[in-house]
């Protein structure tokens, strides 16, 4: 790790928070988007890349049904959005994953395609998962109009009025994805394809940049419809507000065992994350511009809590405290001393941090993070891994045992026997093909589990390995014991990648996969949480995001915490 | 034919193992394999079907000890645990292995991520395989379909003769698959999704 090229003041590095205090689900539950998340990543290369986005094709009709073709040009490469825009009743819309229709079909295309792929497109997108799709589709979606405000702007607009910023910020975008599928689902492009590619081989590129086009072509509509409905008198949406618009999107459990499954990138991006937070901790002294830098943030950010509004009860009262958090620092008389002394953000965050809520906590790592983009280059364009399929050969019983010891302490503490680590367990639906959580006295299906009680195969090992000679290698156990061979893996990689592993049961009455999802969704870029149970939420991604024609303008990318002036 | 992507390969392939009680990780290690192998043009949608009758019905072995050339070791399952066996403890390991094409897989791929040099040699002492600097050299005159009696072992020095070796590379990709078979494993691995409760009706929007 080198800072020599940066001019910011480092002469020591603050140690790296441990894996005990950040792998802990209320914890992780609390991240809030960085510059390392992916939707601020997708911004700053698209103005490297030069991207030029325009309308290529749009054959939409005065009710907003058809098709049309968003054309991005990168430096080597063009790619397209496809759009299909259907007829459906409002009784048909449904954020479920299991919907079969949809207002817009959508798919990132390799190229622009021609005729015949666009006639193969137009059937096979309008069915989604139950269409098959081609390896030149990089992902597939499809996206619902908000039924609380798509038809209420469209109206104002179209007899030339502004619609309100309180409706504006209350919902936060025109349409909301169920869906924003990559990687080879349903026949589409492989992810492992686009090695080599500077520009889509960053871990879910293409799906963001797929939803920072819907974001642009749902304001590309509402001002198309307006114009077609009322004519000359109608006005298209300001910019003010424009800017203020995301894509919104319904989360649930399908995407929380994504973080179990791939120890290697949820450690990547952990790890990264924590030593963005070191290296700023590690600044000795700040300059003027930089402190007002931060004190402004935490002023946006204290703007963005009071305009954070949700049903759920929990994170209401989370969000309040935060709020007020927020004020106690921002009215404390030492807030301008402490940015002034050497090791200020270390200071600062120190002699807060006992008095605030982990959501407080997690809020200001974001914004110390935010001023210094210049420390940040190595750990953005490092956010993937590989996955390796093998299990490295040379740990013995020994080895493994001393690392659970390490590492594993968290599982060890739980008693597995209780019926409430045996609350849960995980399987695929049959109806959904995406996992969902059962009760495990109530719901059938526990023989079909996902092997996802990590604690409970935690303690199995220890007790048939204590039984072994220590010199035995690692390998030999498995080859006689397969059923161990899934967490010696596990445990393994954990030593030499500590953030790979959630330090909860995951099979626990108190788990709440609430917080799995925002862990992830933190990494996507995704803000105003909405949760709706312990099982799914919504979010806004790309609000406040700079437009396409705007990519090319200086500091493009400092859009954290959006919030308007007069809500 | 049916054109389907590396990662459905993958994903259809452990959950239509599950579906037969393969242990999680064995089904894990074939479904890389399979994909390792349509990577480097190969087939191999018919063998995993077939390992799974087989296992289901007892006909094969997963034991490196207790195996037979009626019940052999079952490569597509075993592969890989075996060649790390053999690296970690450096043996030789003896005995029968059903349809060696996933053993091969196995030891590219611990070759591509370990390094380790290892030959797979027939009962006549002809080598069948051998890894060398992250890639796997396959003799070109050896049916590596059939069951047969065969070593395992690391190395350090290989002769390799007068016989004519080719390397497995990555760039012809086998996805279009039989149609057929590719509905028979995706309906085993639909065996393996549990019937929708009230508890997952509190899923993302409803």
């Amino acid at each position: 790790m080198s800072f020599q090229n940066t001019k910011i003041n480092l002469d020591y590095n603050y140690p790296i928070r441990p894996p005990s205090t950040v792998m802990k689900l209320d914890r992780l539950g609390s991240f809030h988007q960085t510059r390392l998340s992916f939707t601020r990543r997708l911004i700053d290369d698209l103005k490297y890349q030069k991207s030029k986005i325009e309308i290529y094709q749009w054959d939409i009709d005065n009710s907003g049904i058809g098709s049309a073709i968003i054309k991005i040009a990168l430096k080597k490469e063009t790619l397209s959005l496809v759009i299909f825009c259907h007829s459906i009743s409002d009784e048909e819309r449904t954020d479920r994953v299991i919907a079969e229709k949809w207002d817009m079909t959508f798919s990132l295309f390799r190229g622009v395609p021609n005729n015949q792929e666009l006639n193969q497109l137009s059937k096979n997108l309008e069915i989604q998962e139950a269409g098959r799709h081609n390896s030149k589709q990089l992902t597939l979606s499809r996206a619902n109009k908000s039924q609380r405000i798509f038809e209420k702007v469209l109206n104002d607009l179209s007899i030339g009025k502004q619609p309100s910023e309180k409706l504006i910020n209350d919902v936060g975008y025109l349409v909301r994805t169920t869906a924003v599928y990559g990687n080879g689902k349903f026949g589409i492009e492989d992810f492992s394809k686009t090695n080599g590619h500077t520009f889509l081989q960053k871990p879910f590129q293409a799906e963001m940049l797929t939803v920072y086009l819907v974001r642009y072509f749902s304001i590309e509509l509402i001002n198309f419809l307006a114009k077609k409905k009322g004519g000359k008198k109608s006005v298209i949406l300001s910019k003010h507000l424009t800017k203020h618009l995301g894509v919104g999107n319904a989360t649930g459990l399908g995407m929380a065992p994504f973080l179990v499954n791939h120890q290697e990138l949820i450690h990547q991006w952990i790890y990264n994350r924590e030593t963005a937070l070191s290296r700023v901790f590690s600044i000795k002294r700040l300059n003027k511009k930089t402190q007002n830098k931060i004190i402004n943030y935490i002023h946006q950010a204290f703007k963005y809590s009071l305009q954070w509004k949700v049903d759920d009860r929990l994170q209401s009262k989370k969000i309040e405290k935060l709020n007020l958090d927020l004020k106690k620092i921002l009215q404390n008389e030492e807030l301008t001393k402490l940015l002034n002394f050497h090791y200020p953000i270390k200071r600062f965050f120190n002699f807060f941090k006992d008095d605030i809520t982990l959501e407080t906590q997690e809020i200001l790592n974001s914004i110390f993070i935010e001023p210094f983009p210049e420390l940040l280059e190595d750990l953005i364009n490092n956010m993937g891994a590989e996955e390796k399929k093998s299990v490295l050969i040379s740990y013995t019983v020994n080895d493994i045992i001393e690392i659970i010891k390490e590492n594993f302490n968290w599982a060890i503490k739980i008693d597995t026997s209780k019926p409430e680590e045996n609350y849960c367990f995980w399987y695929t639906s049959q109806t959904k093909l995406e996992p969902r959580l059962g009760i495990t006295k109530k719901d059938a299906g526990i023989e079909k589990q996902l092997p996802f009680d990590i604690a409970h195969q935690i303690k199995q090992a220890v007790n048939k390995l204590n039984k072994l000679p220590s010199n035995m290698t690692a390998a030999e156990v498995m080859i006689n014991y397969p059923e161990l061979r899934n967490i010696i893996k596990r445990v393994i990689i954990n030593k030499s990648m500590p953030y790979s592993e959630i330090q909860n049961n995951l099979i626990g009455k108190d788990m709440k996969p609430i917080d799995i999802l925002r862990c992830k969704l933190s990494f996507f870029g995704a803000s105003k949480y909405d949760p709706k149970s312990n099982l799914w939420t919504r979010i806004t991604l790309f609000q406040g995001a700079p437009l396409p024609n705007e990519l090319w303008k200086t500091n493009v990318n400092d859009w954290l915490f959006p919030n308007l002036p007069n809500v | 034919m049916i054109s389907v992507s590396l990662n459905e390969i993958y994903s259809e392939t452990y959950k239509a193992l599950r579906s037969v009680n393969i242990e999680w990780s064995l089904a894990k290690d074939c479904a890389n394999k399979a994909k390792w192998l349509a990577q480097h043009g190969q087939n191999f949608l018919g063998s995993i079907l077939k390992t799974a009758d087989l296992y289901k019905n007892k006909e094969i072995s997963i034991s490196i000890n207790e195996n037979t050339n009626k019940k052999p070791l079952a490569s597509a399952l075993m592969g890989l645990l075996l060649v790390e066996y053999v690296s970690a403890n450096k043996i030789t390991w003896e005995g029968y292995i059903d349809n060696s094409k996933f053993l091969l897989a196995a030891m590219g791929i611990i070759a591509e991520e370990q390094q380790i040099n290892l030959t797979l040699e027939n009962e006549q002492k002809e080598i069948i395989a051998f890894t060398k600097e992250k890639k796997i050299y396959v003799n070109s005159n050896l049916d590596t379909k059939v069951t047969s009696y065969s070593s395992l072992k690391t190395y350090n020095y290989i002769e390799e003769k007068n016989t004519k070796f080719t390397s497995f590379k990555k760039n012809k990709e086998v996805t279009n698959l039989n149609g057929k078979c590719w509905e028979r494993l995706k309906s085993m691995a639909f065996e393996t999704y549990v019937p929708e409760s009230e508890t997952s009706k509190s899923g993302a929007g409803y």
